[in-house]
């Protein structure tokens, strides 16, 4: 695995080059006492879909929180296409991060006062400096894609949990992000709104979106990741191919996590 | 008996002073929108400054709190002598022009204005800790969000936090307008004349109170019709939350705090 070439910078900065998206190395991340992350290495290759299951609390959402720098790393370094964000050798900021990394919240975190459309063009004009034409129709072409082409200019409140997650997606896509990371964004739904979300995912995968999933949906995570990844406490326990970390776990937390989700 | 009605409600004292007494009560008005109108935008400054990050802003929110706590915590009687006479010696003396010591700016005489900055000074800073309120009362995923596509946290502020935050704060802030309208009538220590002074002028010169009861009847037709529309108001943000204005966390699992969680 590339892990062991992230020890060394320059095989680091060549990992970073021809399909590497984002490297992880040694990210240690802790609030107060509480040591959440205890040295993550992950290495992630343009266009795959990466899938990280666990127990809650083990540290899955603050990994994908420190992946766009909404919680910055104590300490380790993460490449991003190549490039430094985050370590003694950082040389690139915020901005650069968030206009390549989109995320969508568990909590779907729509903006209430404006509508599915405005929320889906608000960033657009005011970050990217899109006219307002061209982030309308760019607009109404994602929430089309996500199936809510009829509900343009509804406002949150009036939409189901599964579509506003769905307007949430939209407007983080309409960033044109590099990679996507979604953060339980199915925990929150009533169960019959589950699958109108997981299938936009599915169909974001297919056209070759990088994407990070932190997840409980075992299935879509067999279906459709290329990669998982088993944290628990902080650290990666076990991760490989769907079928060997979800089919055949060699580890013991592994295994016993997967019985108390799978009840099996 | 009839003395004692007479001394509050002398219809025909009323009906020749009224011209002096509604002169008075436009000052009063004036006072009352233009500070109003000032305070709430001072008090929205002070309330984002104090949001500010990192640690390079912690200067900033220092003195902002310190502000905040310092004016809501003396007598806007206290701030009204405290300025008018400051001002208007550092004029006299020539420490600052006379413009800025003793403005009379519109055409308007200088306790006027003196009377406004003591109101926008003191108000703004119990505005300010109502928009606080407000801010704090909207999501922290809120913010997440707004950072995740890319905004900065001045544009996170004004295109996402504080929308939310003044609708959340209107009822409030109308309440402190209406308490700022009545405490114009203290602007009457540095010499401004309106509606309360013109009462008092009535009374002193005719030995009876009609023209106070007169001040107190205009200020009650302001009053009283702002108090229904905070009501108003309040009852309708409620019918709003009710009918599932946020993003409630729907069944399955325990509600977690938006975005916090470190699983």
């Amino acid at each position: 695995m590339a892990k062991r070439a992230q020890t060394d910078p320059n095989a680091a900065a060549m990992a970073g080059g021809a399909g590497s998206m984002l490297t992880l190395d040694g990210i240690h991340k802790s609030f107060g006492q509480l040591h959440v992350l205890r040295g993550i290495d992950l290495e992630v290759r343009r266009g795959q879909v990466i899938c990280v299951i666990g127990p809650s609390g083990s540290g899955k959402s603050t990994l994908l929180r420190c992946i766009n720098l909404l919680e910055p790393p104590d300490d380790g370094r993460i490449l991003l296409e190549g490039k430094s964000i985050a370590g003694p050798d950082a040389d690139e900021d915020v901005d650069f991060v968030r206009r390549r990394v989109g995320m969508v919240f568990q909590q779907f975190n729509l903006f209430p006062h404006r509508s599915a459309l405005e929320n889906v063009t608000i960033a657009q004009e005011k970050v990217l400096g899109r006219k307002r034409a061209d982030a309308r129709a760019k607009a109404e072409a994602l929430l089309a894609r996500v199936g809510l082409a009829d509900k343009v200019n509804e406002f949150p409140d009036r939409l189901s949990g599964g579509q506003q997650q769905r307007v949430a997606i939209a407007r983080a896509l309409a960033m044109d992000p590099h990679v996507m990371l979604f953060d339980e964004v199915t925990s929150a739904l009533d169960p019959e709104l589950v699958t109108e979300v997981l299938d936009v995912m599915r169909e974001l995968a297919d056209e070759g979106m990088t994407m990070i999933v932190v997840t409980h949906e075992m299935g879509f995570a067999r279906g459709v990741a290329d990669h998982v990844a088993f944290i628990d406490e902080g650290v990666i326990v076990e991760e490989g191919e769907p079928h060997e970390v979800l089919g055949d776990p060699r580890e013991e937390r592994t295994k016993r996590f997967l019985g108390l989700v799978l009840g099996r | 008996m009839e003395f004692i009605l007479d001394y509050y409600f002398d219809i025909g004292l009323m009906g020749d002073e009224f011209d002096s007494i509604l002169a008075g009560f436009w000052v009063t008005v004036k006072l009352a929108v233009l500070s109003g109108i000032a305070s709430l935008l001072w008090g929205l400054v002070l309330a984002v400054l104090r949001q500010l990050p990192g640690r390079a802003a912690l200067p900033l929110r220092v003195i902002t709190i310190a502000y905040i706590d310092v004016f809501r915590g003396i007598p806007l009687l206290l701030v009204l002598l405290l300025l008018s006479g400051s001002l208007s010696a550092f004029a006299f003396e020539g420490v600052i022009p006379t413009w800025l010591g003793q403005p009379t700016w519109l055409g308007e005489p200088t306790v006027f204005w003196y009377g406004i900055l003591s109101l926008t000074i003191t108000y703004g800073a119990y505005m300010a800790e109502v928009y606080r309120a407000g801010i704090e009362a909207v999501p922290r995923g809120q913010m997440e969000a707004a950072r995740s596509v890319g905004m900065t946290h001045g544009q996170a502020m004004r295109y996402v936090i504080v929308p939310q935050a003044v609708r959340k704060v209107i009822p409030p802030l109308l309440n402190d307008f209406i308490a700022l309208m009545k405490d114009t009538s203290l602007v009457v220590v540095i010499g401004a004349v309106e509606v309360v002074q013109a009462g008092r002028d009535v009374q002193s010169a005719f030995f009876n109170g009609s023209g106070l009861v007169l001040a107190a009847i205009l200020f009650l037709l302001l009053t009283i019709p702002l108090a229904r529309v905070v009501d108003r108001l309040i009852a309708r943000e409620q019918a709003r939350t009710e009918r599932g204005g946020r993003p409630a966390p729907v069944a399955g699992g325990p509600a977690p705090a938006a975005g916090q969680s470190a699983g």
